[in-house]
């Protein structure tokens, strides 16, 4: 609620990513966030998934506020509840594709043998079962996109958020993606935020927020 | 293409920081393995030595030739209970003349040879021959109650290596004088040579010429005092006394017989072995914490350097670091990747480190020179002491591994994403 983030406070240069946001995403929620380049979208995601914290505002998790917490906390949070897809897919070079989905898995301490099923049920999932023991340079775009979504789900997490996840990838990629992430939502229920400047995309959403200057000027859910 | 070529350049400097990380460790873990090996080598070899004397107390006055009276003081010492033998022993250069050399400086030493021969401990045993082929064994004969009027046996032992150098054999006649002045000798017969221990806190060949006490009183000038009616002086450095059986080994039979010469000459210093082994010990104690000190300075720079290479590891991988914690990963796994990493760093450079200091030592003994070659063959590896050091390495190495995990922890996550 009236979320701020500026940069450079103080000082000639500064900047307001975000200008007093308030937001309420509802669970199983899925929301398409677009606007120009600047305009503050993906501050608002790395605010959400507690990646950095408001200059000042609260954040909160089913009324629990959180941007107070430390960082342990807030990264025992993002591994447990948050699954992050990026524009440049991140994946760890020097892991394969199944070690890349198994690695927040192995965080949670989880056991080998549930490791690996569930590392097999969500390459099949995103239809990569042949590719599991290749490593990142070794796929194509679109196929790395696909393992990050896979590791995005791991932990079954509560949030979803993406950030412009088909940026990189042509076009037949691109909705193989969006597929997924629509078919994630699905099965996980999970409330997914995806930023975007692709109008499918945007039409796979259930809800569209439009930002300009660090504000959303436009909420879909506003007119129902 | 320019994508791969920066990616296989970044790869090339990678690998060059890892070489020379290990190298850095290596070369400061090679300096205390040398340092501790042979210092500690030389150290105990000397301790041997005080061990394996043949002798446990030792009387000697102050200044240069100190002991006076030496003949008879010995005798009084060896009438002692206890006693096996009291050996007054005179250290002297002298000049050595060949057929048709000129003057061959060397370094004498006069003994009574019964006494000497008493006070021998293992090792010397195996070197001198026995009995000593130097004529009169109780140096009586020649004494003469102190008017040094008897004949001399005129009998001389020569080292080996000397022996070795100047062509001299059994039966070889040598001209002894006190200095360069030939008309001053006197000639000796060489009946034999002795060997010559290795010995790294001494002059190779420590002594060249052996011959009777007396001998070399005269020659020397240290039998009486200068005149015709000079008083008798009788001259020695050191008086060394051996004792029976297993007093030899009892401390507080060793600590008695030490009171009882004190009792007798208490204007000399008597000393007993077994203190001046502590002293030794304690010297080579001092000498352990100098060397390992200065090897802290090299440990240092190495792990500096470790520091650094991790560090910029670190920075390299910003991308993958915050894609980590991006994803949630716990501090404990980004910062035990760094852990594993600077160990496996420490741990190759610290076993190179060990096998070059060995390696070095090795070649030094195989082809070094004088006191150098003498002391690398001395060097004790001991294996406790290596993997103390190995540990060492390592475990200041977690230290390196702390900074880099800080500076891992610090790195903004969403300035990494961009």
């Amino acid at each position: 609620m009236g979320v701020e983030k500026r940069y450079a406070i103080g000082r000639p240069e500064e900047v307001r990513a975000l200008n007093g946001v308030s937001l309420v995403l509802e669970p199983t929620e899925f929301v398409s966030v677009e606007g120009p380049s600047g305009c503050g979208k993906t501050t608002l995601l790395n605010l959400l998934g507690l990646l950095d914290t408001p200059s000042s505002g609260r954040i909160e998790w089913d009324g629990r506020p959180l941007a107070a917490r430390i960082e342990r906390e807030r990264s025992r949070l993002r591994l447990t509840e948050v699954g992050f897809i990026f524009q440049r897919f991140y994946l760890l070079p020097t892991l394969t594709a199944r070690e890349n989905i198994e690695l927040p898995l192995r965080a949670m301490r989880t056991p080998a043998e549930s490791r690996r099923a569930r590392s097999s049920a969500l390459l099949e999932q995103v239809d990569l079962t042949p590719r599991a023991d290749a490593f990142p340079h070794q796929l194509s775009g679109g196929e790395e996109q696909r393992v990050a979504i896979a590791r995005a789900m791991a932990n079954a997490p509560k949030l979803i958020l993406a950030d412009e996840p088909t940026g990189e990838l042509d076009s037949v990629s691109a909705r193989g993606v969006l597929k997924l992430i629509a078919e994630a939502h699905n099965r996980s229920r999970a409330t997914v935020l995806l930023v975007t400047h692709n109008p499918e995309a945007a039409r796979i959403a259930d809800r569209h927020l439009t930002m300009r200057d660090g504000r959303v000027v436009a909420d879909t859910a506003e007119h129902r | 293409m320019k994508r791969r070529t920066s990616g296989r350049r970044g790869h090339l400097h990678q690998r060059l920081q890892t070489i020379f990380a290990v190298l850095a460790i290596g070369t400061a873990v090679a300096l205390p393995v040398i340092l501790l090996s042979v210092g500690g080598g030389v150290s105990q070899h000397e301790l041997n030595s005080l061990e394996n004397a043949g002798y446990e107390i030792a009387v000697s006055g102050s200044g240069i030739h100190g002991v006076s009276s030496a003949h008879s003081l010995s005798d009084r010492i060896a009438n002692l209970t206890e006693v096996k033998a009291a050996s007054p022993i005179l250290s002297q250069p002298i000049v050595a003349f060949l057929s048709g050399s000129g003057p061959i400086p060397v370094l004498a030493e006069g003994v009574v040879p019964l006494a000497f021969e008493a006070s021998e401990g293992p090792t010397e045993r195996s070197l001198f021959p026995s009995p000593l082929p130097l004529g009169d064994p109780t140096d009586s004969i020649r004494f003469a109650n102190g008017a040094y009027d008897g004949p001399s046996a005129s009998k001389v032992l020569i080292s080996s290596p000397l022996a070795g150098a100047l062509g001299v054999t059994t039966g070889t006649v040598v001209l002894l004088s006190g200095s360069d002045n030939r008309s001053a000798g006197a000639s000796f017969t060489v009946t034999g040579t002795f060997g010559v221990p290795p010995s790294a806190l001494g002059p190779t060949a420590a002594f060249a010429v052996l011959l009777p006490l007396s001998d070399l009183q005269i020659l020397t000038g240290t039998a009486k005092l200068p005149g015709v009616n000079g008083a008798t002086i009788d001259r020695a450095d050191t008086i060394q006394v051996a004792l029976v059986g297993s007093a030899a080994t009892n401390p507080g039979t060793v600590l008695a017989v030490s009171s009882e010469i004190q009792n007798l000459v208490p204007y000399y210093g008597v000393t007993n072995l077994a203190d001046q082994a502590t002293q030794l010990g304690r010297l080579a104690n001092v000498l352990t914490g100098f060397y390992l000190a200065l090897s802290s300075v090299s440990l240092t720079i190495g792990i500096t350097f470790l520091a650094l290479v991790q560090l910029r590891r670190v920075e390299a991988d910003r991308r993958t670091i915050g894609v980590r914690r991006a994803i949630g990963l716990p501090n404990r796994m980004i910062a035990s990747g760094i852990v594993l990493d600077g160990l496996r760093l420490a741990g190759i450079g610290a076993a190179i480190g060990v096998a070059t200091g060995i390696v070095l030592i090795g070649v030094l003994a195989a082809f070094g020179s004088g006191s150098v070659q003498e002391a690398a063959q001395l060097a004790i590896f001991n294996p406790v002491t290596l993997a103390l050091v190995v540990l060492g390495v390592l475990g200041f190495s977690l230290l390196s591994s702390g900074l880099a995990s800080r500076a891992a922890f610090r790195i903004s996550i969403p300035e990494t994403l961009r």
